[in-house]
């Protein structure tokens, strides 16, 4: 009996033994890839390479749906948990898919790998708080002109004025979208040195914004885009078709290259946007800059999790951004692939990069921005005279300021922001990691006896400057000139609203 | 009387010239609105056999003649959506008729306790907007493994879920039906299935055809529900869903024309139907209302 009991055990063993191993040694799994559909038979072969090729010996049965970027957000936030294990997405999507938890934060190796190998600015567009929540995937989301050699001499395609004319005497259009996207028109108050940067916390709520639209130089970008929307030439379309209806100049992005370059053929000119004049001085017009991404669901099962990153990292590499740019000329993210002769030779991506200098890195964007700019356009449209384009701007401050409604003790509250160099995770690290905070993030205070002070104590370097502000805006703080550190130590940071007076307390 | 029938004649004739006039003012009003109205379809209908370019252009006339867009369709996963579609809007039709009409045909003829009370309750039910429930829904049918792939049982069971509350119409006609025709037939002895089918039925093809038509027509352009039902996998999209997907800045300028003759073959069959049945359409929608 006893013997018959230890074969039992001795086979239970060795079978455990035989299940563990085969465990260990082949990582199967069913997923499903969200890409754009002309990119699926691609990304399909690029799995199946990577089943091929990992060394981990991981197998992925990939199921690949066309999802385009522009909804696969609105798709993810519908029932996260049926949602693509993989998808790409427009950038402008990230702070949604992340307030959605529908993004796993990718572990610092990946995110460190994927940092160095791509563009800045496309990280930027992925990284929420100090975690990179995203592999980068394109960097050509952004927009330059296409003209008709015929109508527009290449000597006049430097000056917005000129191609207005050309377009008015050949009775064609100037294609440029100003009245349904906000995208297009920002162009105008880039062209004068406006921004409009939002910052995100971890979770991927919208924090603050540092908005300029609404300032001197926003008023001559208005006088600006007037003379564009007041032209009879002018054409409201980003569309590239729109060359076979009349237009003589689109501006839009190397997605519509071939549809351009079929109807236009020869005489199809690229090149960066023009400048346009006002009260004598030029300006050229600005674009963003954007990108798209990849980005992981989060998963249960962490060796699935895990796998995935290694695929999604594979996907986003070099080799795989070069096949999709020589594929579908979608332009890369990849230093490396970006360095190819291929890609420096490709047309539309040499316009691009010609208007790379002028262009803003689409960083994270509130949802609601979008909607609240659109309508700039047709109020500059409407308006009769400078007052009415002033007004134009104030609606859209106002609706800026209308997002971050906050408690009346958020509004009254005292916080500092600057170029502290903590060294605590308080501050965001900016990403180059130089230095630790870049007038990002407000340190809160709390008040006693009429005298607010930081909650902690910081450690300063000299040169270090700041400012104490209240309700996070710029409508009150103090000092006038920035507070200057011009001794190192570690200090709590107090401030007197009654005096105004700002002081450093050693701890 | 010789004068006075002069007169009369001729106040007749003036009368005759008067409404001449005004019919061919009204023929030539209503000939201007059915050309607007008809500009888009003719628009949609030239651009899908144009041939020599997938873009939007500025002519309404193709330069190239050809069934391109056609075949194109066919390759993609137009043919999928258009058999889903096709399939949720016939169970849809096939189903929410029989239900429909056995519901109003009881709360016509049967005297039964509540009667009343679930009528003005289906009646409450109803105002408020569907919509109201897709997120639950979407739960519900997520549970029950009816979304994505699955669209199609998912849908057709949404649809026809509250079909019985569309009785008004057919109960308002079957009402006109007078019962002593149900009486006879019962003394008779037919049943009251027999009643419905062999007397008031036959009666009331109009309200039958009205039926089928609406029960297709909503499956057959829903956009909304369908989207969030197959939300992330083409094969359980429907047509309109599908389709959509073809406006993107990335596809417009490759899928402009498919996506013309997307629309034609959309129309097809609903067109068809609705011309074959027009007649008794019009009837059905106005017979409750007058007759009896």
């Amino acid at each position: 009996m006893k013997k018959v009991l230890a074969l039992i055990l001795a086979v239970m063993m060795v079978f455990s033994v035989c299940a563990f191993a085969s465990a260990e040694e082949t990582y199967e799994f069913d997923i499903t890839v969200w890409v754009a559909e002309e990119i699926k038979d691609l990304t399909m072969k690029q799995i199946e390479d990577f089943n091929a090729n990992n060394e981990f010996g991981i197998k992925f049965n990939a199921t690949v749906e066309p999802v385009s970027e522009s909804e696969a957000a609105t798709n993810m936030i519908v029932d996260v948990e049926a949602g693509g294990d993989i998808f790409c997405f427009a950038q402008d999507q990230f702070a949604r898919l992340v307030q959605a938890g529908a993004l796993a934060k990718l572990s610092p190796e990946a995110a460190e790998a994927a940092g160095a190998a791509n563009t800045a600015g496309v990280v930027a567009a992925a990284t929420s708080g100090d975690a990179m929540y995203a592999f980068p995937l394109t960097a050509d989301n952004g927009y330059f002109m296409y003209y008709d050699k015929t109508v527009v001499p290449e000597e006049h395609i430097d000056s917005m004025e000129d191609i207005i004319a050309d377009c008015e005497a050949a009775g064609k259009f100037f294609s440029f979208e100003m009245e349904s996207s906000a995208w297009y028109l920002a162009s105008f108050f880039f062209a004068t040195g406006c921004e409009s940067e939002w910052t995100t916390d971890e979770d991927g709520e919208f924090i603050s914004v540092n908005d300029t639209f609404n300032s001197p130089n926003g008023l001559i970008a208005v006088k600006g885009m007037k003379k564009l929307v007041d032209s009879v030439s002018h054409n409201s379309s980003s569309a590239g078709s729109a060359f076979a209806s009349g237009s003589a100049v689109v501006v839009t992005g190397t997605w519509d290259y071939n549809t351009v370059l079929d109807i236009l053929g020869d005489n199809m000119g690229v090149a960066d946007l023009p400048c346009f004049t006002v009260d004598g001085v030029q300006y050229h017009l600005g674009s963003y800059n954007g990108c798209k991404l990849m980005g992981i669901k989060p998963q249960v099962d962490e060796d699935k999790a895990a796998a995935l990153e290694l695929l999604g990292e594979y996907l986003t590499g070099e080799q795989c951004q070069l096949e999709r740019f020589e594929e579908r000329s979608w332009g890369p993210a990849n230093l490396a692939a970006q360095g190819s002769e291929a890609v420096q030779a490709n047309p539309g991506l040499v316009a691009l990069n010609a208007q790379a200098p002028y262009s803003i890195p689409q960083g994270q964007i509130h949802g609601s921005w979008w909607d609240i700019a659109k309508v700039i356009g047709d109020d500059v449209k409407a308006a009769e005279d400078e007052a009415g384009l002033q007004t134009a701007l104030d609606n859209y401050t106002a609706k800026i300021a209308a997002l971050f409604t906050m408690t009346s003790d958020e509004k009254n509250a005292w916080t500092v922001i600057g170029t502290c160099n903590l060294t605590d995770g308080f501050f965001y690290t900016d990403y180059n990691n130089e230095t630790r905070s870049n007038w990002t993030d407000d340190i809160p205070m709390v008040e006693e006896d009429g005298i607010w002070k930081t909650t902690q104590a910081y450690e300063m370097e000299i040169g270090v400057e700041f400012k104490v502000r209240q309700g996070r805006s710029w409508d009150n703080a103090f000092p006038a000139d920035n507070f200057k550190v011009e001794e190192a130590g570690t200090y709590f940071i107090t401030l007197d609203p009654a005096t105004g007076a700002v002081e450093l307390v050693a701890e | 009387m010789s004068e006075k029938s002069i007169t009369a004649s001729r106040r007749h004739m003036g009368l005759k010239a008067a409404s001449r006039v005004s019919n061919t003012l009204i023929h030539i009003l209503l000939t201007v609105i059915s050309v607007i109205w008809l500009i888009p379809f003719v628009f949609i209908l030239l651009q899908s056999f144009r041939v020599e370019s997938t873009w939007q252009v500025g002519y309404v006339v193709p330069k190239t003649w050809g069934f391109a867009n056609y075949i194109n369709l066919f390759d993609s996963d137009f043919p999928r959506w258009y058999m889903n579609t096709f399939i949720v809007a016939v169970v849809t039709a096939v189903l929410q008729t029989v239900i429909v009409l056995c519901m109003s045909y009881t709360l016509s003829r049967f005297r039964f306790k509540g009667r009343k009370l679930l009528m003005r309750f289906m009646m409450i039910l109803g105002m408020f907007p569907g919509m109201l429930t897709m997120i639950i829904l979407y739960r519900v049918l997520s549970d029950l493994g009816m979304t994505q792939a699955n669209a199609v049982p998912g849908l057709i069971l949404v649809y026809i879920a509250s079909s019985g509350m569309g009785y008004y119409v057919s109960k308002g006609f079957f009402d006109t039906i007078p019962k002593s025709l149900d009486e006879a037939a019962r003394v008779d002895g037919a049943t009251r299935f027999q009643v419905l089918k062999k007397i008031i039925l036959p009666l009331s093809k109009p309200i039958v055809i009205y039926t089928i038509l609406t029960a297709f027509m909503a499956p057959w352009g829903d956009y909304v529900f369908a989207q969030y039902v197959s939300m992330g996998t083409s094969a359980g999209k429907n047509v309109a869903v599908g389709m959509y997907g073809w406006l993107n800045k990335d596809q417009i300028a490759s899928r402009y024309t498919m996506f013309c003759a997307g629309g034609v073959l959309v129309a097809l069959p609903v067109t068809i139907l609705f011309m074959c049945l027009q007649k008794y359409y019009v009837e059905g929608v106005t017979g409750g209302a007058v007759k009896g």
